[in-house]
């Protein structure tokens, strides 16, 4: 099983890297829920949607990460979704091992979703051009987290991807990026990022 | 490119003062200092009197995040021409070093520094900062530990130790931490509330009341302190649920869970008056507010 990102997904993901440059940042992906099961075997890979960035800075805390697990979790049913993986990007550039604190929140989300996916970005091919795909996908198999290749297949579109992605990130989006520490600091900010959502559509 | 003054409407003199804000503030908003700064250099140099140096060590700093390596050596330049032989001057040397990750070099750097001037407690800084960057965590936090055996009174050392702690999962130690900074700043809401947060993550009926108290206390210090108010509810739900409590403690903390329920729900009631896209947050809240108490009872 494998999972693909939109580009919303991956963009927000990235700008959420690039807003906290010396920080380790962490956040959600969440896919569409599967109306039922395929009854043939035709297999599809889970759509990841959208992203909610989560944390910057200390991410080895247990109550927020638990709060706002459980209200993403409230969002997503409201809105058919479900948390379908988990990306991190770590403080130290060439830092691309996921850490204890990835793995558990990872193996938290596939209880409740078996095709759970967690993401690390690769920080040293963080660039602005964004060339190629940086992150490293790992899939859960038999109680081990395991590196699958992340190559363009893992995007819905990946040329419209890197375009998007670079635009934004030329034009210095991530300040206005809000993650969950952002709407704990202040209510008023909004985690879904209403406003880079509608960027992103706009330059489809 | 629009100039910072034309994008904002702003005088040059708000823009000194911007810096000193952020200068005090200590903000690492590096990519806002180099644009704000560079401009003022660049075109209001002469009106800025002494300040220019102090400002070109702030931006100095950020340049080296930014990767701006051509404005970091210029600044070092004017710095180096006006402070010849400055420890301070030489420190920001070795930053720069260590920002090309030249670390044996801005080492060197530093215990030069430290020869001629042992109690400078920058360079030593410098030298731990150096081990961080590298990955050395457990030397990182021996080096930390053995500075502040000296250095007691270091409020940033303290911090950064607790963080270190952090992410190497021992709680305990980055409690302990925690626990000095709240003896010495009292009043001060984050650490009260950081120090409930590792609580609560070590685990264990004793750590989460204790948790659930300094939540409290953080919440008494500055009632608008959100994550003091979540970690309230969370803990107190918690305790309410767990199976070791007597009936008495358990009736408590159904009753603090409760309480901080309605605050959280009034806080983000005030927070979505008058946005329509807010009303989904609050909903969600409510409802994962509601599916909480039914775990809990």
């Amino acid at each position: 099983m494998s999972i693909k990102l939109t580009t919303q997904a991956y963009c927000k993901m990235l700008l959420h890297a690039a807003k906290y440059p010396h920080c380790a940042v962490n956040g959600l992906l969440v896919a569409e829920k599967q109306k039922e099961k395929k009854k043939d075997n035709t297999y599809t890979p889970i759509l990841c949607v959208d992203c909610i960035p989560l944390f910057h800075g200390t991410l080895a805390l247990a109550p927020m990460l638990e709060v706002a697990l459980t209200l993403i979790d409230t969002w997503c049913k409201e809105n058919k979704y479900v948390i379908a993986g988990y990306y991190q990007a770590n403080e130290r550039i060439k830092d691309f091992r996921p850490n204890q604190v990835a793995e558990k929140v990872a193996a938290r989300i596939a209880e409740n979703f078996s095709e759970a996916a967690m993401i690390i970005v690769d920080n040293t091919r963080f660039t602005m051009g964004c060339y190629e795909p940086i992150l490293a996908i790992y899939d859960h198999h038999e109680n081990k987290w395991k590196c699958r290749d992340c190559n363009v297949d893992c995007f819905e579109d990946w040329c419209e991807a890197q375009k998007i992605t670079l635009a934004l990130l030329e034009g210095r989006s991530y300040e206005s990026l809000i993650d969950f520490d952002n709407h704990l600091d202040d209510l008023r900010n909004d985690w879904t990022n209403p406003e880079i959502n509608k960027s992103v559509l706009h330059l489809c | 490119m629009a100039s910072v003054s034309e994008m904002y409407d702003v005088t040059w003199e708000e823009m000194r003062d911007k810096l000193r804000k952020w200068r005090e503030d200590n903000h690492r908003n590096s990519e806002q200092i180099v644009d704000v700064a560079e401009e003022l250099i660049n075109e209001h140099a002469s009106k800025l009197g002494d300040d220019i140096w102090i400002i070109y060590e702030q931006v100095m700093i950020a340049a080296l995040d930014c990767s701006r390596d051509d404005l970091a050596w210029t600044c070092l330049q004017e710095l180096k021409k006006q402070f010849p032989g400055s420890q301070r001057v030489k420190r920001l040397g070795g930053m720069r070093l260590e920002a090309l990750e030249k670390y044996e070099e801005a080492g060197k750097q530093y215990d030069s520094i430290l020869q001629e001037d042992p109690t400078n407690t920058a360079a030593r800084k410098r030298k731990i900062s150096i081990l961080k960057a590298q990955g050395k965590n457990t030397d990182a936090i021996r080096e930390l530990n053995e500075y502040l055996e000296l250095f007691v009174g270091d409020q940033e050392a303290w911090h950064e130790l607790s963080d270190l702690y952090i992410n190497e999962h021992d709680y305990g130690k980055a409690a302990f931490c925690l626990e000095e900074l709240m003896m010495t700043n009292p009043h001060n809401h984050l650490y009260c509330e950081q120090y409930a947060e590792v609580k609560y993550t070590q685990g264990g009926l004793e750590n989460l009341e204790l948790s659930r108290k300094y939540f409290a206390q953080a919440l008494k210090l500055n009632n608008r302190n959100m994550r003091a108010l979540f970690g309230l509810y969370m803990s107190a739900s918690h305790i309410a649920a767990s199976p070791k409590v007597n009936a008495a403690v358990k009736k408590a903390n159904v009753k603090y869970a409760a309480w901080a329920a309605n605050q959280i729900n009034r806080a983000y009631q005030l927070a979505g008056r008058g946005t329509k896209e807010n009303k989904c947050s609050v909903k969600a809240v409510e409802e994962m507010l509601e599916s909480m108490q039914i775990t809990m009872s």
